[in-house]
């Protein structure tokens, strides 16, 4: 098709909402690649370069020239919300479907069937959707004209970034006839993966790059190992950063934890995670400058684009140095002062090490999975599964997915059951996973290199993505402080210990029910237990350490998390009505060490103890058992009860939780003999995967 | 065991496939029949090019001046459907079918050297391609059949495991699968030539087993995702033969069904291979009527040495039927029958074309210096159809089921689905679904609610005929 500058020039000024303004360098080029089908093209730019403007005008072009509607996959979602209104100004008429929206897919589709979408936006999830296939794409792949595809870093097995539904995009742009326009973009791509996308795309693929350094960004890195060090420091430097920006946590725990401390301490902030409420609101905050920061998991994602962002903090280190420019990057896009600043602590590593070993399923869940898939002729559902294989739901789902983005791929997934094909699964999977787990090791590595530099911030991080390595020259700021006063740091430290974590009832018993109890399906609200409250999470910087020896080393929990506890119930927690007794969770293994801890409890609350519940025998450990069905099971009779509850709400007393299938069941026992509400109380909760 | 997708498959399957996303949703009217699309790679042929250079971008120069009746508009809507391809392939990839266009020097050297330019010009499968390679014992035979006859099609399996024959059948409920089972059970290999839902069939625990041993291979060449179709069924008999060695007919109903059909089509016209009937157990006037066709009684081998000998010497050749006296050796068949089968011969004759898409020089069958079809233009049978033909066209103006077209003519369902077949084939007669009827093309003034319904992307509704 015929390139004309004019009509794409008009574009892009109403698009900008600016009629004096210019294409920037390379971006009328690549429009024109891809108007013309010159073959695929890969632009690397940096985040603000200005992407959008490159797929928005070349696909307005090909439609204004008869051509049909593009379809955009892009992993974060965050991209549209502030640049779908350029997109409406120019005329072209962009939709999504992702799993935010679902509310909307039924008038997209519809309006996908009457040809009045020009730019369809989807999330690699959608690819490999049944539903989606056959509601929205049976009906828009065939006129397809423009495939583009954001992110395309995470198509190389060797991006820094491990979407597992990129696989499928990989081998759907390998699959792709020659006559489809294919544009991939991305701020990000080493030498190997852009060889890894020419072997996926062919070696007709067309490279154009950017200039990677960032003058207006000024990095550094401030080491302070405990939480409660990085909590005083937010809290003391925060007036000094200039504007709003983003401060990232690895969790969604952290994320709250900062947000909850800071807002404490007189700072306008709140937290974003992926299940927030909001995010729109909290993005146009932001956007606004109505907050300081937004305390944000990842979910704050590339393609966020607020020009005039001031800093961008790391409460801990990000797993790879790709994915920290990426994140760092976003500050001082169009101001000519930023700060970059990466807190590293004492957990990065043990978070990190997390998500490495739980991105691939082990070779005996694969097998355990594809053993039980093998012997049911129908398949078999999540449910099922876990009926029939002692691992966490999360990681059968886990499991399932990465089995079934495979090709050939020894499981379907169909009408929700997961069916075994005939194909095995062939060594490359776990040379792949292999491959990808020393990757991440040697990123983590290179993120604690960096983590310890003095200085050549962005040196570093140029080299590691294979850019011009030659002096950089950042923008003229001060260093920040690296200490923290003791009056903060001692807020922190008591905020810490303050903090306690919701342990939310369970309201369904487990697949299969529970047969010796006699129940299944829904728990009755009579038999539910009340919200409950833990101290701290297993091992962490409040009350963990305490718990832990206490447990494990001295058979006996100290007083102080006795006065802890129950300072929590009538402080903080103040449950109403108030418990008015006291009871605990009954064990074989160690008979005395919860009972006397809920003694102890009882005295410092005022209140009576009553020992109600008792163990039928030992049974194998309930932290063995990795899913609901299993950890139901092997609690199905194991208590009853050995004395009648006393009337009124009760509080029950257990010293780790982890299932919560030991409070539903005793919560159970206790409610259906009469008890009031229960109220379960722990020392520590462990952030399992159920 | 998957291989990538050669440009021209592509092309193929672009141009002809209905690359289905998943159950309950259907193809695209617009796409070519074998007809046209046979009629368009002869002229790709003709100009120099093959289907892959239709992906190269001028389809419109490419497509010029030849006589393939294949508007470039059309071409350009069916070549645009890149993406749908992509996530087609995907979907197949995933369920272990492989994909293979005629144009592939790796599709079958039995389909290609024994259909020629009736092959299908795509082919799915699951399995181990090789073993179409290999021949063997056809067993064909009715969906609902007692359990004497399951027992005696298993039988028949076991036998050809035994003697180290593969057993080729058509994968449907009844004896196919029964023969295919006493096969597999016997520890030997099996060819099943599916109609329908291969997709399905592929992931199925009852075929895992052997499918992944290698001892089984699955064909089809209807996209994988489609559900039962009758037109498909009789069509894919031909494979079934052309992939055997002999065939061997358990049981067939005069005049009706797939099998009798598929059966007859062998003995009078395309003579692939030997056809056997049925001797041993309960009589059955279908077998009786094929033998009087030219079918050959089976001898009923129990041995394997037997069975060797009968699957590598071929019966002597029957004596070709003489119409005009055939109706007292015949006195169980109506006289319709009699006049269909004399049509039939030239009715399904395949296209005449001289080339197809751009087939390996190994591969590819001589080319046909002067057409020779079976019978000449004029015969009694060729004036016959040509009749039949413009009656059926202006008929057929507005859209009739085949029950409806065969109460008008008069003759039976069984050689109406024929005629109407071989008008689908040269792309006169369009076949549209739901329920299923045919319209005449040519003569169509006014474009019909299906054709509507493609040209302008509206969702077609239907209801899903899902598994589960």
């Amino acid at each position: 098709m015929r390139f004309d500058p004019l009509r794409a020039l008009a574009l892009l000024r109403a698009g900008a909402s600016d009629p004096s303004v210019e294409f920037r360098e390379a971006q009328e080029e690549a429009i024109r690649h891809v108007v013309e089908g010159r073959g695929p093209l890969l632009v690397v730019q940096r985040t603000g370069w200005g992407k959008s403007f490159v797929y928005f005008i070349a696909t307005k072009l090909l439609r204004e020239g008869g051509a049909g509607p593009a379809l955009l996959v892009s992993p974060l979602l965050a991209l549209m919300r502030n640049q779908l209104e350029a997109a409406r100004r120019m005329g072209l008429r962009a939709e999504a479907i992702h799993s935010d929206n679902k509310g909307e897919w039924r008038e997209v589709i519809e309006r996908i069937h009457a040809d009045e979408v020009d730019l369809l936006l989807i999330s690699p999830e959608r690819l490999g959707n049944e539903q989606f296939n056959q509601e929205a794409l049976q009906h828009l792949a065939g006129r397809v004209s423009l495939v583009v595809i954001d992110e395309a870093h995470c198509v190389s097995d060797w991006g820094h970034d491990f979407r597992p539904h990129y696989r499928l995009i990989q081998r759907t742009l390998g699959a792709l006839p020659k006559n489809v326009r294919v544009l991939a973009t991305t701020a990000t791509a080493n030498h190997r993966v852009s060889e890894d996308l020419k072997s996926v795309l062919g070696a007709a693929l067309t490279v154009r790059r950017g200039p990677l350094g960032r003058p207006s960004l000024k990095l550094q890195t401030i080491g302070l190992r405990s939480q409660a060090e990085r909590l005083a420091w937010l809290a003391d430097r925060l007036v000094e950063l200039p504007g709003s920006g983003i401060i990232y946590t690895l969790t969604v725990r952290d994320a709250r934890l900062v947000a909850d401390w800071l807002s404490a301490q007189g700072h306008v902030v709140a937290a974003y995670f992926g299940e927030s409420e909001a995010r729109p609101a909290l993005e146009d905050a932001l956007l606004k400058n109505k907050v300081k920061a937004l305390i944000a998991t990842t979910a704050l994602g590339m393609g966020f684009d607020k020009p005039d962002l001031g800093f961008v903090v790391h409460f801990q280190a990000q797993g790879s140095p790709v994915a920290y420019y990426q994140q760092v990057g976003r500050a001082g896009r169009a101001v000519s002062h930023a700060y970059g600043v990466l807190l590293s602590g004492a957990e990065d590593d043990e978070i990190n090490d997390y998500f490495i070993r739980s991105a691939f399923p082990t070779p005996a869940e694969v097998e355990a999975v594809l053993d039980a898939l093998d012997v049911a002729p129908e398949g078999l559902t999540v449910n099922e599964l876990t009926l029939a294989v002692n691992i966490t739901r999360g990681r059968i789902e886990r499991t399932l997915l990465l089995l079934s983005l495979e090709s050939p791929a020894p499981i379907v997934q169909e009408g929700g059951r997961a069916i075994r094909t005939i194909a095995p699964l062939a060594q490359p999977f776990w040379e792949r996973a292999r491959r990808l787990t020393e990757l991440r090791r040697a990123e983590q590595q290179q993120m604690s290199d960096y983590a310890r530099l003095t200085s050549g911030h962005m040196e570093f991080l140029i080299a590691a993505l294979d850019g011009d390595p030659s002096p950089h020259q950042g923008p003229a700021l001060p260093e920040l402080l690296t200490s923290v006063s003791d009056a903060t740091l001692q807020a922190a430290l008591t905020f810490l210990q303050r903090t306690s974590v919701p342990i939310e009832p369970r309201r369904q018993w487990p697949a299969g029910g529970l047969p010796t109890m006699k129940v299944k399906g829904r728990i009755k609200a009579e038999h539910q237990a009340q919200p409950g409250r833990a101290l701290c999470v297993w091992g962490d910087a409040g009350w963990g350490a305490l718990v832990k020896r206490g447990k494990y080393r001295d058979g006996h929990f100290p007083d102080e998390l006795v006065k802890a506890a129950s300072r929590l119930v009538q402080e903080d927690w103040r449950p109403d009505p108030p418990p008015e007794w006291v009871t605990c969770v009954p064990s074989a293994r160690h008979p005395d060490l919860v009972p006397d801890l809920a003694r102890r409890i009882a005295a410092a609350l005022g209140l009576p103890f009553a020992l109600t519940l008792g163990a039928t025998g030992v049974r194998p450990e309930q932290k063995h058992q990795r899913n609901s069905a299993h950890q139901g099971k092997n609690l199905d009779g194991a208590f009853s009860l050995i004395a009648a509850p006393p009337p009124g709400p009760a509080l029950l007393i257990d010293d780790m939780v982890d299932s919560r299938w030991t409070l539903t069941v005793a919560a159970y026992l206790l409610r259906a003999a009469g008890a009031g509400d229960v109220y379960p109380l722990a020392l520590s909760v462990t952030l399992g995967e159920e | 065991m998957t291989h990538p997708l050669s440009d021209n498959a592509q092309a193929i399957l672009l141009l002809t496939a209905p690359l289905l996303l998943g159950p309950g949703v259907v193809g695209d009217a617009e796409l070519l029949s074998p007809g046209e699309y046979a009629r368009l790679a002869v002229h790709l042929r003709a100009v120099g090019a093959e289907p892959a250079s239709l992906l190269g971008g001028d389809v419109a120069g490419l497509l010029a001046g030849g006589e393939h009746g294949l508007d470039p508009a059309r071409a350009e809507r069916l070549l645009g459907r890149g993406v749908l391809l992509s996530q087609a392939v995907e979907r197949w990839a995933a369920r272990s079918i492989w994909v293979c266009s005629r144009a592939d020097a790796r599709y079958p050297r039995r389909l290609r050297a024994a259909l020629r330019h009736a092959a299908p010009p795509i082919l799915y499968g699951c399995g181990d391609a090789e073993l179409l390679e290999a021949g063997g014992l056809a067993v064909v035979g009715s969906r609902d059949v007692n359990e004497t006859l399951l027992k005696y099609a298993e039988d028949v399996g076991a036998l050809a495991a035994r003697s180290g024959v593969a057993l080729v059948s058509g994968g449907a409920r009844g004896v196919d699968q029964a023969g295919m089972r006493g096969a597999l059970l016997a520890d030997g290999r099996a060819v099943g030539v599916l109609a329908d839902s291969l997709g399905r069939v592929a992931v199925s625990a009852d075929t895992r087993a052997a499918l992944r041993d290698g001892r089984l291979v699955l064909v089809s060449p209807y996209d994988p995702t489609a559900g039962f179709n009758v037109g498909h069924a009789m069509q894919r008999n031909k494979l079934i033969y052309a992939l055997s060695d002999a065939a061997l007919v358990v049981n067939a109903e005069v005049g009706k069904g797939g099998t009798w059909a598929g059966a007859v089509e062998q003995v009078s016209r395309l003579r692939l291979v030997p056809v056997y009937c049925r001797t041993a157990g309960p009589p059955s006037e279908g077998l009786s009527a094929l033998m009087t066709l030219g079918a050959h009684p089976w001898p009923e081998p129990t041995d394997t040495d037997t069975f060797l000998m009968l699957m590598s010497a071929p019966p002597a050749e029957k004596p070709p039927l003489d119409l005009r006296s055939s109706a007292p050796l015949r006195p169980t068949l109506p006289a319709a029958m009699l006049l269909s089968e004399a049509i039939q011969g030239y009715a399904s004759a395949p296209v005449q074309v001289t080339d197809v898409d751009a087939e390996p020089a190994e591969a590819e069958p001589a080319p046909q210096q002067t057409p020779n079809p079976p019978q000449a233009p004029d015969s009694p049978a060729a004036q016959l159809f040509s009749g039949v033909r413009s009656l059926m066209l202006s008929l057929l103006t507005t859209p009739k089921t085949d029950a409806e077209l065969s109460g008008t003519l008069g003759v039976l369902p069984a050689q109406t689905k024929v005629w109407v077949q071989q008008l689908v084939e040269e792309g006169a007669v369009e076949r549209l679904t739901k329920p299923t009827r045919f319209v005449s093309r040519r003569a169509s003034l006014f474009p019909t609610h299906d054709e509507l319904g493609a040209s302008s992307s509206k969702p077609k509704k239907r209801t899903a005929s899902s598994r589960r």
